[in-house]
């Protein structure tokens, strides 16, 4: 028994060392496994916003008096708005929105501060619903001044006609004020939120990649025979295929993370070792997931298509950027087929939160199930094609 | 020269159509693509749970919790004692947000110093923004009912509630009324897959020719380098437009996405912007040694490529560094483009100057990877 494993161990030893060598040799694939990542890391986390504002925006004031000038004021104060340009009337600030000039318009129309005093004034808001993220900020903000506007308008004139009346309501303040605190993140700090979703993405990036190509180009190559001569075992062949790619994928980790705490200032609330022991088990799992990609498939093209795909479902449904509760079952159920969906929720407790294995045990099991069913599948599913 | 572009054009089909599995992977994926992300997607994030404390327990904090309620924001998952107790579900995931409500909240509505507390999760970026929006205008609305009922009690202002605000700020959203996510959706999957699928076919189908050492075969005919490409990428323009075709077919027929534009002016500019796919693969073929280094070049310039585009997060909130190398993608060009005819509906002279951009890209890039391309070979 122990002599079984010492053999298999040594087996498994010979071929890591093949590996690696490949690994090594292949310098190009290797430079841009380790460059790209952080490359990567840069690119997005200035390219992705969260708060959407600054939106330029079209103005059509046809009234031109102090009423319609407090509400545009209200409008670019909040922060949300930019004036962008004056236009006439209503059409004009659709023909600025098709052509793209500005995201935004407001008409007003004549004659405002006469309807304002008798209470019909009606200011109509365009938004460009072409762009989602546009839209979700514009809508809300331009509705949130609106009101606020219109609570401030119907104090200031229940002052003026008289305040006995409302007893002891100040006239200068809402009766309810709401705050709101974002918790882990309380400046919503965009780079708090990217930073961990993508480095746990681009992990997965990299692992799938490193071994999606691995045996099917074997395959493509016709070296498979001579691994096939060797007394190696299929799981043996596995393990030692993943291993080398082990250690690229964890210095790829560790540089996203180190760029990201020390370069971007992202906090790292949690246990940096357990961070450093699920990361190496979700890398592991993406790995497997790769190798089952390159046993089950024919061509390193077809593995390439494949790959593709899974990236692009991974990044959009595994909760790296749209949440996963609203999905329908069978969309979620697709996105659990991916090891990015666990790990999201592990990166998020652990780097953004600093839960621990008390809140995020689950997830833990199942990546690590994952796992070992992926490399266990790939070595059947290897073992079936040779028959 | 024709005759020899024919040549090449019928072995690449030939190759292309023997390889079975890879051409039904090919026209199959897009479409499965596109039913999970019609399916998935759904930026209007509703109903987050949500804890409450509620330390109050009288009329006014009752009717602040059921105003976040209606609304359809948000959905009471479990009460908590405390503020602590709240942040201790949103911790453990139970909560996505929390509302604490202190105690003497109804006197101090009625003194107007009433404060409640929203917690929301800030480690989960849509549902933050999404929460934070909603609960900050329900608040808000809350806050104005309050008054008005005041100011109507007062008598000070008579009349019905609705028409009693100064000022009525409506809301028009162009070209996608109902904030159909699919309206969004598919003229990015469109542009999306027109651009992978062309580089990655045209990239492996000569790197593999590469590694296998067919390519060597080839090279002992009189064909001449710009002649092979051509020919090469004959069958991928094809699958490319057939994919084309079926995801609009698709978005149009099955999920109702309106397509307001002119689709013969969208087919011409997509038969364009295929070209500078097939140059851009091109191009990555010759400086790849093989198929691995090839796919993790294109894996690598797609990220960026969707990322950077504008199809997700919009391009003008970008710093300008990031956004002149997002200028380095077609997809950038024909993202607008896209969107243009697709769900605005609008003609060429709105985007005129991006069809411009592309088509000097394409000239650019398939003249360059013409080039290195014959230089390889020789």
């Amino acid at each position: 028994m122990g002599d079984n494993i010492s053999k298999s161990l040594k087996r498994i030893g010979a071929l890591v060392r093949k590996e690696s060598t490949q690994v090594i040799r292949d310098r190009r694939t290797l430079v841009l496994t380790l460059v790209t990542p952080i490359m990567m890391l840069f690119l997005f986390a200035y390219a992705v916003t969260l708060t959407v504002d600054h939106l330029p925006m079209a103005v059509a004031d046809m009234s031109m008096d102090t009423r319609s000038q407090a509400f545009i004021d209200a409008l670019t104060v909040s922060g949300f708005f930019d004036v962008a340009m004056h236009v006439q009337n209503e059409t004009e600030v659709i023909q600025a929105i098709d052509e793209g000039k500005v995201r935004v318009g407001v008409v007003i129309p004549p004659d405002f501060a006469a309807q304002v005093e008798r209470g019909e004034a009606q200011a109509l808001i365009i938004i460009d619903g072409s762009d989602s993220f546009t839209v979700q900020s514009g809508y809300s903000a331009a509705i949130a001044i609106a009101q606020s506007q219109s609570i401030e308008l119907l104090m200031e004139k229940a002052a003026r006609l008289g305040a006995a009346g409302l007893g002891t309501l100040p006239v200068e303040s809402p009766p309810i004020e709401t705050a709101t605190r974002v918790l882990y993140n309380p400046n919503m700090d965009g780079m708090v939120f990217a930073v961990p979703a993508i480095a746990a993405m681009l992990l997965q990036f990299v692992a799938i990649n490193l071994t999606a190509m691995s045996v099917v180009r074997e395959y493509e190559w016709g070296t498979i025979e001579q691994l096939l001569i060797t007394p190696i075992r299929p799981i043996e062949l596995m393990i030692a295929k993943i291993v080398p790619n082990i250690v690229v994928t964890v210095v790829d980790t560790a540089l996203i993370v180190l760029t990201g705490i020390y370069w971007f200032g992202v906090p790292f609330r949690g246990d940096p070792w357990l961070f450093i022991w699920l990361s190496l088990l979700f890398v592991v799992s993406g790995l497997g997931l790769g190798l089952l990609i390159s046993t089950i498939t024919r061509s390193q093209n077809e593995a390439q298509q494949i790959a593709f795909v899974l990236l692009l479902l991974a990044v959009l449904l595994t909760g790296f950027i749209y949440p996963m509760e609203p999905m329908p079952a069978g969309v979620r159920f697709v996105g659990n087929l991916i090891p990015l969906t666990y790990f999201n929720r592990i990166v998020r407790g652990v780097f953004t939160k600093g839960i621990g294995l008390t809140f995020l045990w689950q997830d833990v099991v199942v990546l690590a199930i994952y796992g070992l069913v992926v490399i266990v599948g790939a070595a059947m599913m290897f073992r079936k094609r040779l028959d | 020269m024709l005759q020899r572009i024919w040549a090449v054009m019928q072995k690449e089909f030939i190759q292309t159509i023997r390889a079975r599995r890879t051409l039904i992977i090919l026209l199959l994926l897009p479409i499965i693509q596109l039913f999970l992300f019609g399916y998935a997607i759904n930026m209007n994030i509703e109903h987050v749970p949500m804890a409450v404390a509620d330390q109050s327990l009288d009329a006014a904090s009752h009717a602040y919790v059921d105003a976040l309620v209606t609304s359809g924001f948000f959905d009471v998952a479990i009460y908590v004692p405390d503020q602590a107790r709240a942040m201790a579900a949103i911790d453990a995931g139970q909560a996505k947000a929390a509302v604490i409500i202190p105690p003497d909240f109804g006197e101090q509505v009625e003194r107007g110093t009433a404060q409640a507390l929203f917690l929301v999760d800030g480690a989960d970026l849509f549902t933050a923004l999404s929460a934070y929006n909603a609960a900050s205008t329900i608040a808000q609305a809350h806050a104005t009912e309050i008054v008005m009922e005041r100011v109507q009690r007062a008598g000070l202002i008579t009349g019905n509630a609705e028409n009693l605000m100064p000022l009525d700020g409506r809301v028009r959203i162009l070209y996608n009324p109902n904030l159909d996510d699919l309206w969004f959706l598919i003229p990015g999957l469109v542009a999306m897959l027109l651009q992978t699928q062309t580089i990655a076919l045209t990239a492996s189908s000569v790197v593999r020719e590469r590694e296998t050492g067919t390519i060597e075969q080839i090279l002992v005919t009189p064909i001449r380098p710009t002649e092979l490409m051509l020919g090469k990428i004959a069958p991928h323009l094809l699958i490319a437009i057939i994919n084309m075709l079926t995801i609009i077919g698709a978005g149009v027929f099955w999920f109702g996405v309106p397509f307001q534009g002119n689709f013969w002016l969208f087919c011409w500019l997509s038969f364009m912007y295929a070209f500078s796919g097939l140059g851009l693969g091109l191009l990555v073929s010759t400086v790849s040694q093989n198929q691995k280094q090839s796919q993790q070049l294109i894996a690598t310039l797609l990220m960026i490529a969707v990322v950077l585009c504008g199809f997700i997060f919009p391009r003008y909130t970008m710093p300008w560094t990031i956004r002149l190398v997002g200028n380095l993608f077609p997809l950038t060009y024909f993202m607008p483009i896209a969107r243009g005819i697709i769900t605005k509906g609008l003609g060429m002279h709105y985007f005129w100057e991006e069809v411009a951009a592309l088509a000097v890209y394409v000239v650019v890039i398939v003249f360059v990877a013409a080039r290195a391309f014959r230089q390889q070979l020789d």
